[in-house]
């Protein structure tokens, strides 16, 4: 979850935005790193449930968006 | 001169049967405190509690919501418990069921709805909304935050069948839908009240 004053703080952050929909999960929730990320199987679209059409993103590609993510916080906020 | 009083030991132990003890020779102050033992109240109170939660935040639409876990944070659940799965969850048993559900919505603008629904089937295929809610965002912050909930009680006649479902609907698609695996943010909880 992005920081008590919304900077986004963590990769969950930008997974979010990389597809919509409850598309990944985790192998232990309580750990949310890179190494434990995972997809979900089956998505809910238009009250069907179907095949998760997603494949994972790279750790690179995550930490990009990531730090895009916070680029513009820091920006829209004087950063 | 009649008898007024039979001392204990002069009755056979077989010499008070059922048919001698009516309803009302039994009245609450001859129970002693410590007579009902729990062995003997089974089938009182709440049978069944569940607890799950949205384990990780998404964005958009989720029709229906697929990643719940159960809460596991200083949580048990009472009873056998929901089954779920990929957004379907099943009944432990027949019943009457509370399902309430809270969600937290956010998003860095205006929204003009962001609508959370209970799907229900009753033939373990075509789901009709059941509760509905609905909530605008009016940015007041950059990313502005919002709750709702929503609830219904089914009658669970038959635990093939009658099946539940969660969906979010949104305006906007960067509208993000909160989750945590450490607390509770967009959650439900399913308490059976009683006999179908």
């Amino acid at each position: 979850m992005p920081d008590s004053n919304g900077r986004p703080n963590h990769i969950e952050d930008a997974l979010i935005q990389i597809h919509t929909n409850c598309w990944f999960g985790w192998t232990d929730s309580k750990n949310k790193i890179y190494a434990n990320l995972q997809l979900n199987p089956k998505i809910g679209v238009n009250n069907e449930i179907v095949n998760n059409p997603h494949s994972l993103p790279t750790e690179e590609v995550v930490n990009a968006k990531l730090k895009e993510l916070q680029d513009a916080w820091d920006a829209a906020n004087g950063g | 001169m009649s008898k007024t009083t039979i001392p204990t030991a002069g009755l056979a132990d077989a010499a008070v049967t059922t048919a001698k003890i009516t309803d009302a020779n039994i009245t609450t102050d001859k129970i002693a405190d410590d007579a009902v033992t729990a062995a003997k109240a089974t089938g009182l109170g709440i049978s069944e509690v569940d607890n799950w939660r949205l384990s990780s935040s998404f964005t958009s639409d989720a029709t229906p919501i697929t990643g719940w876990e159960r809460n596991d944070t200083q949580f048990d659940k009472i009873g056998t418990g929901l089954t779920h799965s990929s957004g379907t969850f099943s009944f432990p048993s027949t019943g009457i069921y509370l399902i309430t559900v809270i969600f937290k919505n956010s998003f860095n603008g205006d929204s003009r709805y962001c609508e959370g629904e209970i799907m229900v089937t009753s033939d373990n295929s075509s789901y009709s909304v059941r509760a509905t809610n609905s909530q605008n965002i009016k940015q007041t912050d950059s990313t502005t935050p919002v709750s709702s909930s929503t609830s219904c009680i089914i009658d669970v006649t038959n635990t093939t069948n009658v099946k539940f479902q969660i969906r979010m609907l949104v305006e906007d698609n960067g509208t993000t839908t909160s989750g945590s695996s450490t607390a509770n943010i967009t959650h439900f909880t399913s308490i059976r009240l009683g006999d179908t």
